[in-house]
């Protein structure tokens, strides 16, 4: 059983990377920091059954996404499972290798990735459905097993990988698009 | 590409997330090591992992710690 007299040591060093996460599941400050401050308080009353010695961090991220979700279900309630389509594995990095000079070169390709700046990966990754953005966020960003990521979306081990798949797919399309944009994709 | 490489990159994600038995684990790293292409995919892939979690990143404003410290103690946290 975890103290609540030390909630604010124990809790506070995880806000940067929980507000980090609100951010780009909400997709602004406002709402971030509304779901961030819900989950401090849920957390803080929930405390005492916080088992000490056990994974902090997805206990804090499940009580992060579950507020998120029952607040903004509504708002985005859609069928998103058969908007993605199918896409080719490795896509971004076959794309990339397509329309650089001389076929699959290695460095063309990292280079490429270096173009992107940050509010490409950020929008990118919004961009996705709620569904498939948390997933990719909770593995990508913060690390998490897929195992953790099931217990913190409470969702089977397989939609997690299904998801992961798919959502990822997805990102990788988007970016695709913004170095288009760029001209990363161009023959020289 | 070969039906080998097919399947390969149908696992790149498991293998890079680390959610391979040891077993598939070895056989993959087998493959990669033989085959230039699909190192590249992989590695690629890896570095794409790691950008998309740099670029996520947000510094949190100073005076959000301090609401938040604030809001907490107004609750009753110590």
């Amino acid at each position: 059983m975890a103290d609540q007299a030390t909630f604010e040591d124990d809790v506070m060093p995880f806000a940067p990377q929980l507000y980090s996460a609100a951010l780009r599941m909400t997709r602004n400050p406002t709402d971030a920091e509304d779901v961030l401050q819900e989950t401090f308080l849920k957390a803080f009353r929930g405390y005492h059954t916080f088992k000490a010695g056990t994974n902090l961090k997805a206990w804090l991220y499940r009580i992060l996404t579950n507020t998120f979700i029952n607040r903004y279900r509504k708002q985005s309630r859609r069928p998103s499972e058969v908007e993605l389509g199918e896409l080719e594995d490795l896509y971004l990095f076959r794309r990339l290798g397509d329309s650089g000079p001389g076929g699959a070169s290695r460095s063309a390709e990292e280079e490429a990735l270096d173009r992107f700046v940050d509010e490409d990966i950020k929008a990118a990754v919004e961009s996705l459905p709620e569904n498939f953005r948390l997933p990719v966020l909770l593995a990508d960003v913060e690390g998490f097993s897929y195992k953790e990521i099931a217990e913190i979306m409470d969702v089977p081990i397989g939609t997690v990988m299904s998801r992961l798949h798919r959502g990822r797919k997805a990102l990788q399309r988007a970016l695709w698009r913004f170095a288009e944009e760029r001209g990363a994709a161009e023959k020289p | 590409m070969s039906r080998k490489c097919d399947k390969a990159a149908e696992k790149v994600y498991r293998y890079l997330d680390r959610e391979m038995i040891w077993y598939q684990r070895v056989s993959m790293r087998w493959h990669l090591r033989r085959c230039p292409p699909c190192h590249d995919g992989f590695d690629f892939e890896g570095r794409l992992k790691q950008r998309i979690r740099r670029g996520c990143r947000e510094d949190m404003p100073v005076e959000l710690d301090e609401r938040l410290r604030a809001f907490l103690r107004e609750h009753g946290a110590s």
